[in-house]
């Protein structure tokens, strides 16, 4: 198998707009989540805990759901060219539940060019979206990529 | 058994720092990650994921000399990647308070991040906006 061909800067257009496929977010997914970023918050953690919490139950890590939606994208586009993730605006608005099933929709809002003429920076807004079609997070991305030469 | 102690919205002093101890970056983080995320176009040849360190630091914080803050949500944060990571680095986090303001159920607190390799370059920085509990009042 091939990898797709990689966009450059110029071929990319504002307005451009993409969706990934769904992804069931786990038990199992917090439980790695909390192994690898050490953060073991009762908000992740204690089912006990959170029973009576205003959630009623644990909640997904506010940045696994960030790391989930950056894997789901790249499900739902054609890779660009990068050559740096520069930065990102990001708001949790809602809670992820086990069993919760989240999508990504993204749209370029940004095109920049920069004082080297072999790159540039596109932001793209995204939000992420639940089976009930609420909007859990959202923000934008600015990623470096490179021109065609 | 006692329940530890909380670092509560009262407790937090604007801009006092507080630093992490280390953490070396494997290639078992990187495999973890990638797994997790289904994102296998980062990572490749001992390249840290951006998102890695971030979510690495949240954890730091749980290895401070003071008790873990309480946190009701994580509310957003704005973040900017400025040096690349391999495998084999090692991180710290460097934070403080940069504001605070009471609500009726609990603060907000917007928190400075920055996250520091081993040879004391910043290479990922932030603010962070959380929603910190109060401390609870005593029931005699």
């Amino acid at each position: 198998m091939s990898e797709p061909e990689r966009r450059h800067f110029d071929e990319i257009e504002i307005g451009e707009e993409y969706e990934s496929p769904g992804r069931t977010v786990t038990e199992a997914d917090i439980v790695m989540f909390a192994g690898l970023s050490g953060d073991y918050n009762v908000l992740h953690t204690d089912a006990e805990f959170m029973k009576s919490s205003i959630f009623g139950e644990r909640i997904a890590h506010g940045l696994l759901g960030l790391a989930i939606q950056s894997g789901l994208l790249t499900r739902g586009m054609r890779p660009y060219e990068t050559i740096a993730f520069m930065g990102l605006r990001w708001k949790f608005k809602g809670p992820i539940k086990i069993g919760d099933t989240i999508r990504v929709q993204a749209k370029v809002v940004g095109k920049k060019e920069t004082s080297k003429a072999d790159r540039g920076v596109i932001t793209l807004s995204r939000q992420v979206i639940n089976q009930r079609g609420e909007v859990v997070q959202e923000g934008e991305t600015d990623v470096m990529v490179a021109r065609r030469q | 058994m006692t329940v530890a102690d909380l670092t509560y919205f009262e407790d937090l002093v604007q801009g006092a720092l507080v630093e992490s101890p280390g953490l070396t970056i494997t290639e078992t983080h990187i495999i973890q990650f990638q797994r997790l995320t289904g994102d296998w176009l980062t990572g490749g040849g001992g390249a840290v994921p951006d998102l890695l360190p971030l979510c690495i630091s949240s954890g730091l914080g749980w290895r401070i000399a003071q008790p873990l803050l309480a946190v009701l949500a994580f509310l957003g944060f704005d973040w900017q990647f400025l040096r690349p990571l391999s495998v084999g680095d090692t991180i710290w986090s460097r934070s403080a308070t940069l504001s605070k303001r009471a609500m009726r159920e609990g603060g907000i607190v917007v928190e400075s991040r920055d996250i520091v390799n081993q040879r004391d370059e910043i290479v990922q920085a932030g603010r962070l906006t959380l929603l910190v509990a109060k401390r609870p009042v005593a029931v005699a």
